[in-house]
């Protein structure tokens, strides 16, 4: 006797239906990518803030507050017994500009530094290769990373800081002269242009260690040991740390409607489940009288759904996110917007309470009838 | 001849606006092996509900039926079930096939037994046909695939219900000839409202007003 495998194995329905089979599974993919294009909208905020100020990880910058003869005293105190080997100290001027993210316009610094401090500060960021040249003292130049050249479409000799730009203000016209090759934000100048056109001489300090891996664990020892002067920092921890606290509430908002979304399309798949199973209320009676069982017939139908839906959300998610890498490459990365493309491990962590809610709803609705 | 299947006072009720209705009352009967017995009865004379009754598909109001001794319907859901899929066979009025299958894999969906399969189908004139789907066959012909079904597992009772319903006469008496020629030592029960459908029978019986007529 040859035996064979059951043609009512659940692939088998599956593929002969295709009709039935992939309308269902393209419904489940358009949720699937909805909801991920939602969560990489939302988790492109926080990268967004990563990428244009993380060039603020390289340094610690330390602004007196009220009296700008404190700089000094700053500097000394910087300087006495910190944790990690110091590379360089260097004292700086600035001004600030605006960029535009996902989300709008976001306040970026423009910082100016002397010849010497400018070349260390371009080789502590990354930067590979200068087009045009450096700023030249006392001239109201400036240099740009690619970066920002693309988010807010300047080239070499645009002016990009105006008398009359209330949002990128300098007493003179500033021309870009240099775009640094780095994917650092960057907007740099010269000091004494600053030192010049700025009244009040409000030098802040910048602090470099010798090892960019332990600048993290300075920062956090120069914060304490500031504490009670008259003295601002600005560490990179802060920032992340300031955003998380800024968009604390619009995450939370946003978890709540992806939520509803996501109990929303569940139950909408749980109908389209239920009336797809319905429509074959025949062949299940047929089944059962020719002596099936219910166990064996709502395995069948489990297994079925469960096919459909893994497969529409592997679909979903692939789908998405080639969608997402092309928006990326198309349409973000010209204006050097952040997307978040790159969190599998995140999408996977939601994805995991997802199903079980999705797990629980399609249990109910198709429950054998 | 030994009874395969033993039917003892059985009746079925079931309720209609608050009034009882018997779809069968007090029926009593036996079937031997390997025999044909053809249950006469025009419609709503409760023919259906007996046959449902006899093969476990319905449980009676009152009564029992057993087979090869066993109490039918003091057996639980799956046991049953398991009892229908590899003792009985089953021929509907209308010759319902999963639509998705060809012939040749809607008989393999009760036995993975493939060549028996292919046999049933050679000796049904059907083997050439085995790999179309259902929509490419005829009413007849979809018919004999439902009895291939029905024959596949080599099943001691096989429970006809009105299978020529859907038939005109000619290829009505066909089916009901090639049902009776390939049942091998199974016995055959069928109802129907057409004497001339169990001509074959070896016993007849006719069923009136819910109730078996001596």
């Amino acid at each position: 006797m040859s035996r064979t495998a059951s043609p009512l194995a659940p692939t088998t329905f599956l593929r002969r239906n295709a009709g039935k089979t992939i309308p269902l599974v393209i419904v489940i993919t358009l949720a699937v990518m909805l909801v991920q294009s939602i969560i990489a909208l939302i988790n492109s905020i926080p990268l967004s803030i990563r990428t244009i100020y993380g060039y603020s990880s390289a340094f610690l910058a330390v602004s007196p507050r009220l009296d700008p003869s404190l700089t000094p005293t700053l500097v000394e105190i910087l300087k006495d017994k910190p944790p990690v080997e110091m590379d360089r100290y260097m004292l700086c001027r600035g001004s600030s500009a605006q960029v535009k993210s996902i989300v709008g316009k976001w306040p970026f610094a423009v910082m100016a530094m002397e010849p010497g401090d400018l070349k260390y500060y371009l080789g502590r960021q990354g930067v590979s290769k200068i087009e045009g040249r450096l700023p030249q003292v006392g001239a109201a130049e400036m240099i740009v990373s690619r970066p920002v050249a693309s988010n807010l479409g300047v080239k070499i000799g645009t002016i990009l800081l105006k008398p009359e730009d209330n949002e990128n203000f300098s007493r003179k016209p500033v021309k870009v002269v240099g775009i640094a090759e780095t994917d650092r934000w960057l907007m740099l100048g010269d000091k004494k242009y600053y030192a010049d056109s700025q009244p009040i001489p409000l030098d802040f300090v910048l602090a470099f260690t010798k090892n960019i891996n332990e600048q993290s664990k300075f920062d956090y020892w120069a914060e304490e040991k500031l504490k009670g002067q008259f003295a601002q920092v600005f560490a990179y921890h802060q920032i992340k740390k300031q955003s998380e606290e800024m968009f604390g509430i619009l995450y939370r908002i946003l978890n709540a409607v992806i939520l509803v979304l996501v109990i929303v399309i569940t139950f909408m798949m749980g109908m389209l489940m239920n009336i797809y199973q319905t429509q074959r209320l025949v062949e299940f009676g047929l089944l059962q009288a020719i002596g099936f069982t219910k166990t064996q017939l709502l395995k069948r139908v489990i297994s079925e759904s469960i096919l459909v839906i893994i497969g529409g959300w592997i679909f979903g998610l692939i789908v998405a996110r080639g969608l997402l890498i092309i928006a990326k490459k198309v349409l973000m990365d010209p204006q050097a917007f952040a997307l978040e493309t790159h969190r599998p491990l995140r999408w996977i962590f939601r994805t995991q309470w997802r199903l079980r809610i999705q797990s629980l709803f399609l249990w109910r609705f198709s429950s054998w009838r | 001849m030994k009874p395969v299947l033993v039917a003892d006072s059985l009746s079925l009720v079931y309720s209609d606006h608050g009034k009882e209705v018997f779809a069968c009352q007090d029926i009593s009967l036996s079937v031997n092996e390997g025999e044909f017995v053809g249950i006469l009865g025009p419609s709503g004379s409760g023919k259906s509900s007996l046959l449902y009754l006899l093969s476990g598909l319905k449980n009676p109001t009152s009564g029992t039926v057993s087979f090869e001794g066993q109490n039918l319907h003091s057996l639980d859901d799956n046991s049953r079930s398991n009892l229908r899929l590899r003792k009985f066979g089953f021929v509907f009025q209308q010759p319902y096939l999963l639509g998705y299958l060809s012939a040749l894999e809607n008989i393999l969906t009760v036995s993975q037994d493939r060549d028996f399969a292919l046999e049933l189908l050679n000796s049904l004139g059907m083997k050439a046909k085995a790999n179309r789907l259902p929509h490419e066959l005829s009413g007849g012909e979809r018919q004999r695939v439902c009895i291939a079904r029905a024959l596949v597992n080599r099943p001691s009772v096989i429970f006809a219900d009105e299978p020529t319903a859907a038939l005109d006469h000619k290829n009505g008496k066909a089916v009901v000839e090639l049902l009776n020629q390939h049942r091998g030592n199974g016995s055959l029960v069928m109802v129907t409202h057409d004497i001339s459908m169990i001509e074959q029978a070896d016993r007849k019986l006719t069923i009136s007003e819910s109730r078996l007529i001596p």
